[in-house]
């Protein structure tokens, strides 16, 4: 579904992703581990088209997505769910989920992703005419991930969506991305520093570090140990 | 108290078209992050077509209007073009923030002129829409002034239905509030900002046209508006709509009743005082939210 070529990256002069190739079958759930700043987010960007790949390419569905712009890829089926969340703070909840629904493939769907984003987070039935800005994290987590599946994707990549939540908000936000991949089929690509509850959601992990995959490992075969070391 | 009243009438009038010409400084600002520094000259070409218009067709109604609409649609391609062919690319680039600010300033004069060689460096107004007046509760009222404020008043709730309820508007306000979200949404934001600068322009040469009813049109007078346009967004809050009326119509009731009691040569001097007033309490104005 997903194949990534040879991609090379940088942030002005600096080397952040080199020669990344790894690969996310349809139905997939996929975890990519790595310490920060050796380039997960960056290759999530580089996918999903919000940053430029300089070498290499980005393969989605049999399409070469290496140079299209990010509205296009959106319109692709591919979801990203930032770490930053980048919502829209001055709407409503329901606004937000509104605006998520923009592409025209997601707008005839409205209706029916709305209910299932509202069954799966029903605190966000509850605060649908609350504005954004005022929401706790785990809140505004789910605003981002409900948005995210608000656009029909068919692959989601979701950066660090355990980053500053607790650990009931945690388990929410997991079983979230649980059901959406058994219920709706939708692909999963994920970043996380929560290993342990990472390794649990996966089926097969990449390991990311200094810009290059230095291991891959299936469920089974991963050892949180060899995981953990790997972060030094 | 007869003096203070018609100064607030009066306030209230200029105020509000003070408003609808800072509209589109606040929302080129609010989307897109550039400071049109050329914004009054934009406003001042909106003026001249129209009264190229009247010059060379019979005066009535309908010729006032289809000065007004020419000017409106010519003025929104240039924005829409101007987006494309020179701001799109140079925000494209590090240090847009600047470059933008210097390329609109340099466009200004440049346009400022153009008009100058086309119309020539004389005065020149726009006829009134109706010369007679009335009486309200004793004050004077013109009738112009009337359908000013009813034409203003109509702009912002267009603009306000189109911000709230069409999906071009709607993903207008998402872009303002997270570039970054609205991309990952599905939003062309190339786009996004060539219909807001073309939306902005025509909303200004709508505004140049009213300016032009009440003051007077030369080459130079734009600047002038400029900064009428600068204070008001500054002291509303950069890229707050609802904050620039309001910053227009308490700008407009201070202009006049300086004018009452103090003489017209003392109206930019207290506004400056109370802009730096402002800024120095509360720098994202009364009703800006984000710096």
């Amino acid at each position: 579904m997903l194949d990534v070529k040879g991609v090379d990256s940088y942030y002005a002069n600096l080397h952040v992703l080199e020669q990344i190739s790894f690969n996310v079958e349809k139905g997939e759930k996929v975890a990519l581990f790595g310490p920060n700043g050796h380039g997960k987010s960056t290759l999530l960007k580089t996918i999903c088209g919000l940053h430029p790949a300089k070498r290499g390419s980005v393969i989605f569905e049999g399409q070469d997505i290496t140079s299209s712009p990010a509205h296009k890829i959106v319109e692709m089926g591919i979801a990203y769910i930032p770490e930053e969340r980048y919502l829209f703070t001055d709407m409503t909840v329901y606004e937000n989920l509104l605006m998520g629904a923009y592409t025209p493939k997601a707008k005839g769907k409205f209706q029916e992703n709305l209910s299932y984003v509202y069954e799966i987070f029903p605190r966000l039935k509850e605060r649908k005419n609350q504005i954004t800005s005022t929401l706790s994290g785990g809140e505004s987590r789910m605003v981002a991930v409900a948005r995210g599946l608000m656009s029909e994707p068919t692959l989601l990549l979701v950066d660090e969506p355990s980053i500053g939540l607790s650990p009931s908000m945690r388990k929410v936000v997991f079983q979230s991305l649980e059901s959406v991949n058994r219920e709706k089929n939708i692909t999963i690509l994920i970043v996380e520093q929560e290993i342990r509850d990472a390794l649990k959601l996966s089926e097969r992990i990449y390991m990311l570090k200094k810009g290059q995959i230095i291991f891959e490992r299936t469920a089974e075969e991963a050892d949180v140990k060899e995981i953990e070391k790997a972060y030094f | 108290m007869e003096s203070f009243v018609n100064a607030i009438v009066s306030g209230l009038i200029s105020g509000s078209l003070y408003a609808v010409m800072a509209l589109g400084l606040t929302i080129i600002y609010g989307i897109s992050r550039v400071f049109n520094f050329g914004h009054g000259v934009v406003a001042l070409i909106g003026a001249y077509i129209a009264w190229a218009i009247l010059q060379n067709l019979v005066f009535s109604t309908a010729t006032y209007i289809v000065g007004i609409v020419v000017s409106m649609v010519f003025l929104s391609g240039f924005g829409y073009l101007l987006y494309l062919l020179t701001i799109g690319p140079l925000l494209r680039k590090p240090g847009w923030e600047i470059s933008t600010v210097l390329f609109m300033l340099g466009l200004g004069i440049m346009l400022e002129n153009i008009i100058l060689q086309i119309f020539g460096p004389r005065i020149k107004s726009l006829p009134i829409f109706v010369s007679d007046h009335f009486r309200l509760f004793g004050v004077r009222v013109n009738w112009h002034d009337l359908v000013i404020l009813v034409l203003v008043i109509l702009i912002v709730i267009a603009l306000n239905y189109f911000f709230k309820a069409t999906k071009t508007g709607q993903a207008m306000r998402a872009v303002s509030q997270s570039v970054e979200g609205a991309n990952v949404v599905g939003i062309n934001i190339n786009w996004i900002f060539g219909l807001t600068f073309g939306l902005a322009f025509a909303v200004t040469g709508f505004s140049g046209v009213m300016l032009g009813t009440k003051y007077y049109l030369d080459p130079h007078i734009g600047w002038d508006w400029m900064v009428i346009g600068f204070v008001i967004v500054c002291f509303g809050g950069l890229g707050s709509v609802s904050g620039a009326i309001l910053a227009a119509l308490i700008l407009g009731i201070i202009e006049a009743l300086s004018i009452v009691y103090f003489g017209s040569v003392w109206v930019w001097p207290i506004w400056f005082v109370i802009f730096v007033i402002i800024l120095l309490v509360r720098p994202q104005g009364i009703l800006g939210g984000r710096s």
